[in-house]
């Protein structure tokens, strides 16, 4: 049996390079008519949903490129390398990508990969577009040439604070779950209020997989907060909701990310579910730009259903500023970082705004503020 | 202090639940010297049943809450009783006469084997118990609120653990499970039949434990299929800190274990609730280890 598997991957590994090549020698044919753009994708492993989405939503995006006659005249054609969702894998894809002449590439969804292609794109100037990495310190390293389309986990903090403050809260209680996402969110928001002026008035951990908040709720309802500000995930912020209202208070409630879950809603029963707010990138069913709408026409044409989730999507903006810069500048990797880095403003992508500041992280907000209504439904707020 | 009664309701509520579960290991060990790790784990098989009948065929919606609860919480405990006698049948009975640890060994392997049953059967992700099944009313006495649900929830578990403690001392089956505790040698040669005694004790336990599952269910609404571990561990801690075999000790545990966390929750912080819990097993296993009601039982290992 051993020798027999041996066998079949000699042969699929011959032809798989031959494959390559024979990719290759055809590339090197139409160079000059064409410009080639690179995506790194999970399309295997745990995240294929993700990966496979992305490539979907990049190909209908390069079609109708071509369809219009390209970039300044110039096909894009796509070069799609697989990284499995592993580290490991995604350093041979990047080494692949690079190798084959690529402008750019965009990708990837998850943040240890994305680690560990960064130097490979880098040292080989290649400008990379990330997508789904939201790891702070992908974009503190000092890279030139890096981007990426999706928010930093800071940025979260930052929205729910203010969003905090635009509602007219003044003595928010926060609570998280000492989990490393709850507590960094915790953080992050507490010192955003308090350099808006904002004291919180109670400032705690729950012990997620608990299953009863009333001393804590008793704790927070003797300080008096005007909303409970909860970082942590959504089976206890349902039974938070739920205890909440057991105990008669009607405190309003904001969550993170972690709370879009319509588990929530089961959990809590619409009654005490209702009027909780929380912050997240909008999801397809909620993305309203005309380029968004545009997208998801052809996309539900082709595979009768919408991307499974936001980060797809943002690859799509990513595969189109790089467009975007090619068009204006041309396809010289240098000039297109340069272009994202200091001429690209508000420029009017699927998932809103995109500009780029000098780290290569997203300006402009992606997380929406969402709230429940009564009859359990999660709807954006304007 | 502010608010002290209130968290002393919630105290005695959430400890009444881990009472309601430690009787179970409690009965067990006494009468086997056995830890049953597996009944965390009846005790989230109490919690989905009651997921069956009050969610996925809605009897709430058919009887009404209230006859819809009584039901329930009948059959519930009934089919964990059930689930608990085939469990000592399979696991247990067949090693009653070899070493103690490979019983040990058995009951671990029961546990992690129902919960993946529970896993496979109603999946991974979280359950919820319908949220308008039980009205909510809170009491407000001189500023304190207390839900009436809760209070309902404790007079419950005193009312359960008072008709056992009747059934364990008034009665000549109560008396067997007694005399088994003490020395199952010298009640055999009583004529005290103790195969049954441990048959009964694995009814009574998991009947118990099944019950508490179904009133965590109904009261937090939340479930998921390793909920007995965490509950059966503060259970098996409230059994020792009452003193591991004793039954009014395993009550008084629950007890004082919940309030130990409900105020440690209250007046130091929330983040430190199991520390705090798992220090008072440690202290206690220090100082006293025989627990708060010293145990006839352990005095002669």
């Amino acid at each position: 049996m051993g020798r027999f598997f041996s066998l079949w991957g000699y042969l699929v590994l011959t032809l798989f390079f031959a494959g390559t090549l024979a990719g290759e020698a055809q590339a090197q044919d139409k160079v000059q008519g064409s410009v080639k753009i690179g995506i790194m994708a999970p399309t295997t492993g745990p995240w294929a949903t993700e990966g496979q989405d992305m490539v979907k939503v990049i190909e209908i995006l390069a079609e109708e490129i071509n369809a219009k006659g390209g970039l300044n005249g110039l096909k894009v054609e796509l070069e799609i390398g697989d990284d499995g969702g592993s580290p490991k894998t995604a350093a041979l894809a990047a080494q692949r990508l690079v190798t084959s002449a690529v402008v750019a590439v965009v990708g990837t969804y998850g943040s240890s990969v994305t680690e560990a292609s960064q130097d490979i794109y880098d040292e080989a100037g290649v400008v990379q577009i990330a997508t789904g990495s939201t790891s702070i310190r992908l974009s503190e390293k000092g890279l030139k040439r890096f981007f990426r389309t999706c928010p930093r986990d800071d940025e979260q903090g930052r929205v729910l604070a203010d969003k905090v403050k635009e509602l007219g809260f003044k003595k928010p209680a926060i609570v998280h779950d000492n989990t490393s996402y709850a507590k960094g969110l915790a953080d992050e928001t507490r010192a955003i209020f308090k350099k808006e002026g904002l004291a919180e008035v109670y400032f705690d951990a729950i012990i997620p997989g608990d299953r009863d908040f009333a001393v804590a709720l008793s704790k927070i309802k003797a300080q008096n907060p005007d909303i409970i500000v909860f970082t942590g995930y959504y089976p206890e912020a349902g039974m938070i909701l739920r205890q909440k209202k057991d105990l008669g208070w009607d405190v309003p409630m904001v969550g993170g990310d972690a709370t879009n879950n319509r588990a929530l809603v089961e959990i809590a029963g619409a009654e005490a579910a209702s009027g909780y707010y929380f912050v997240s990138p909008p999801g397809p069913d909620d993305m309203n730009s005309p380029a968004a709408v545009k997208l998801f026409e052809v996309y539900r044409n082709k595979y009768k259903e919408l991307p499974s989730s936001v980060w797809s999507v943002l690859a799509g903006d990513a595969f189109n500023v790089i467009a975007e810069a090619v068009t204006k500048v041309g396809s010289d990797s240098g000039k297109i970082a340069q272009y994202l880095h200091a001429d690209l403003k508000n420029y009017e992508g699927l998932s809103g705004q995109i500009s780029f500041n000098e780290k290569g992280d997203r300006i402009g907000e992606v997380y929406r503020l969402y709230r429940v209504d009564p009859q359990g439904k999660f709807v954006l707020q304007k | 202090m502010a608010h002290l009664v209130e968290q002393l309701i919630y105290g005695l509520t959430v400890g009444s639940i881990y009472a309601l579960i430690a009787l179970g290991y409690t009965m067990v060990y006494g009468v086997m010297k056995l830890i049953n790790f597996a009944h965390g784990e009846l005790f989230t098989l109490g919690a989905y049943f009651g997921f069956v009948f009050l969610v996925t065929l809605n009897w709430g919606g058919f009887f009404g809450p209230a006859i819809a609860i009584g039901l329930t919480v009948i059959l519930v405990s009934g089919l964990v009783a059930m689930a608990g006698h085939l469990l000592e049948r399979v696991a247990y009975r067949p090693l009653r006469h070899s070493d103690r640890l490979a019983a040990v060994v058995s009951a671990l392997g029961a546990s992690i084997f129902l919960q993946n049953v529970i896993m496979v059967v109603w999946g991974s992700r979280y359950r919820a118990f319908n949220a308008s099944l039980l009205p909510t009313v809170v009491w407000q006495v001189g500023g304190q609120n207390i839900p009436l649900i809760r209070l309902f929830v404790f007079l419950v578990a005193v009312a359960v653990m008072l008709g056992l403690y009747l059934f364990i001392n008034r009665t000549r089956l109560g008396l067997a499970i007694r005399a088994a505790a003490i020395d199952q040698g010298a009640a055999k040669l009583m004529g005290v039949d103790v195969s049954r005694v441990i048959a009964v004790v694995f009814i009574i336990g998991p009947a118990l434990g099944g019950l508490a599952g179904l009133l965590v269910g109904i009261y937090y609404g939340q479930i998921n299929f390793n909920m007995g571990q965490i509950y059966g561990l503060k259970a098996f801690t409230a059994a020792v800190i009452g003193g591991i075999g004793n039954i009014p000790g395993a009550m008084i545990g629950g007890l004082v274990l919940g309030l130990l966390e409900t105020l440690g929750d209250a007046y130091i912080s929330g983040a430190w609730k199991d520390a705090i819990a798992f220090v008072a097993l440690i202290l206690i296993l220090v100082f006293r280890p025989t627990g708060i009601l010293r145990e006839r039982v352990a005095e002669k290992l």
